[in-house]
């Protein structure tokens, strides 16, 4: 890993940190999800994050303490790597979510289908009248 | 202390931080993909919903008033300011951080630890901050950090060519100077004391803090009279690639 | 793939409740190896999979401005050998030094960082 490569200002992680193939349930999301900047602009509501970046930020830090399924360093390095071209067109925090959930799948902590099961249940829960 | 929250979050909302705005009508897919994945997790074992809580709690109530006002403070008081340069830990409890006690953890998160150093500067000397790495900031007395701080941009550019990420913030300072970037690499984090500007004489702390924005935390900005917000950022292009050729 | 680390602070919150991190590996160290105002130059170790010392460092020389604190190094905690403990300071590089074609019309701009003991050389 040469200092030309990233202006030599990386730690050693690699390049290889995860695997960034695209995962389905993940996808789903990432093409039809909106995202909070057009939720905002279409109801006119002036938060400039959405209600979930707080609990997703407590998700992060809960992960990376205890028993540290996922440590923040190593989050970090693969956020980075999947915002490189998985997922440079998505804004932030949504960007920080789907490599959350990316991570964590590679990771083994659950598997796609479990998730896409989740996101239904969620769904319906949230949808129903 | 529901008390202390409710006076922060009061805060926040005067400043402008977390505007009390009506809320969506509609339940987005990003929405539903944060609770699957937090659910999912509990359900794992990965974490109770208990602590998952608590965390919320406690990112919810940070800010970057606190820091803001140990600035105003070590302004107006120069055995403050010692304190503040020599022991940033001490110092934050003068202004109600407790580094290190505060929950969930009681001995610091794993992102925070509890080392907070305060860095002074002169009119020779303007310290900026960044975390090359992963993007560590100062959360507990600044709160969270901008999305641009943490991007690959910012962290491999500033370290590189300051000025010119500097110039980009709207920034110019004489080549004389000396420009220090901190990159807060391991325990340590890292918050800027700035100059007091000029025509603040006979200020109150309050006056004081309302000057120092986040931005100037960071090091980006430098306090002015009448400027009580953080400048919008245009997404610029780099000005120098990433990829630099030897 | 390579095997990655793993932790358990359940161990360290018994250690570090009250006193904080990196405040509980206080006297861990032993005497400081450097003091302010040395000059030292960052050893280029290899690399075993994980390190918080950032490439465009090694090789470069700079000065001691702070002995910080005392804590088990980033390479070793992230495995959770956290036994031993190093002294880490603080320590400011001319930008020259990191970069060869840094401006000279700015000719007083540093960097400064971190790093534990068993990366500096005296220079």
């Amino acid at each position: 890993m040469s200092v030309a490569d990233n202006n030599g200002s990386h730690g050693e992680s690699g390049d290889d940190q995860v695997d960034s193939t695209p995962i389905a349930v993940l996808e789903t999301v990432r093409r039809q999800g909106r995202v909070w900047g057009d939720l905002a602009a279409q109801y006119g509501v002036t938060n400039p994050d959405p209600p979930w970046k707080v609990t997703l930020e407590a998700t992060c830090d809960v992960l990376a303490e205890g028993s540290c399924a996922l440590p923040a360093l190593e989050r970090r390095w693969e956020e980075d790597e999947l915002s490189k071209e998985l997922y440079a067109e998505v804004p932030f925090p949504e960007r920080q979510l789907l490599a959350l959930a990316h991570s964590m799948i590679r990771r083994g902590l659950f598997d796609e289908k479990e998730l896409a099961r989740r996101i239904e249940d969620v769904h319906r829960r949230l949808t129903s009248v | 202390m529901p008390d202390k929250e409710d006076k922060q979050m009061s805060e926040k909302h005067d400043h402008g931080e977390h505007k009390a705005a009506p809320m969506v009508e509609e339940v987005s897919d990003f929405e539903i993909l944060e609770m699957a994945v937090r659910e999912l997790a509990i359900e794992k074992g990965l974490f109770s919903a208990e602590d998952h809580r608590r965390w919320t709690e406690y990112v919810h109530s940070l800010g970057p008033l606190p820091a803001a006002r140990l600035v105003a403070k070590a302004w107006l008081d120069p055995e403050y300011k010692k304190l503040a340069v020599a022991d940033g830990v001490k110092a934050s409890l003068a202004v109600g951080v407790d580094w290190i006690k505060s929950p969930p953890t009681g001995f610091g998160t794993p992102s925070d630890y509890c080392n907070l150093r305060v860095l002074e500067d002169t009119p020779k000397l303007k310290h900026v901050v960044v975390c090359t790495l992963c993007s560590c900031y100062p959360r507990p007395i600044l709160g969270q950090s901008p999305e641009w701080y943490r991007t690959p941009n910012y962290r491999r550019r500033l370290v590189r060519w300051p000025r010119q990420v500097l110039a980009e913030f709207g920034l110019q300072l004489s080549p004389d100077i000396e420009i220090r970037v901190a990159d807060s690499n391991q325990k340590t984090r890292y918050m800027v004391l700035p100059v007091r500007p000029a025509g603040t004489e006979g200020w109150s702390e309050d006056k004081l803090a309302e000057i120092v924005t986040r931005d100037c935390l960071i090091g980006v900005a430098v306090p002015k009279p009448g400027v009580t917000s953080n400048a919008k950022r245009p997404i610029h292009p780099a000005v120098h690639p990433v990829h630099h050729h030897h | 793939m390579t095997t990655k680390p793993h932790h358990d602070r359940t161990h360290h919150a018994k250690k570090a409740t009250g006193i904080g991190d990196p405040q509980c590996f206080k006297g861990e160290a032993g005497p400081a190896k450097f003091k302010i105002g040395d000059a030292v130059r960052i050893k280029n170790l290899p690399d075993i999979f994980y390190t918080r010392c950032q490439t465009y460092t090694r090789g470069a020389r700079g000065v001691v401005v702070a002995v910080v604190y005392e804590s088990p190094a980033a390479e070793d905690e992230a495995w959770d050998n956290t036994d031993k403990s190093e002294w880490f300071y603080s320590v400011k590089f001319p930008q020259k030094e990191l970069w060869p074609d840094y401006p000279d019309a700015y000719p007083n701009d540093t960097v400064e960082t971190e790093f534990s003991e068993r990366w500096l050389e005296k220079a």
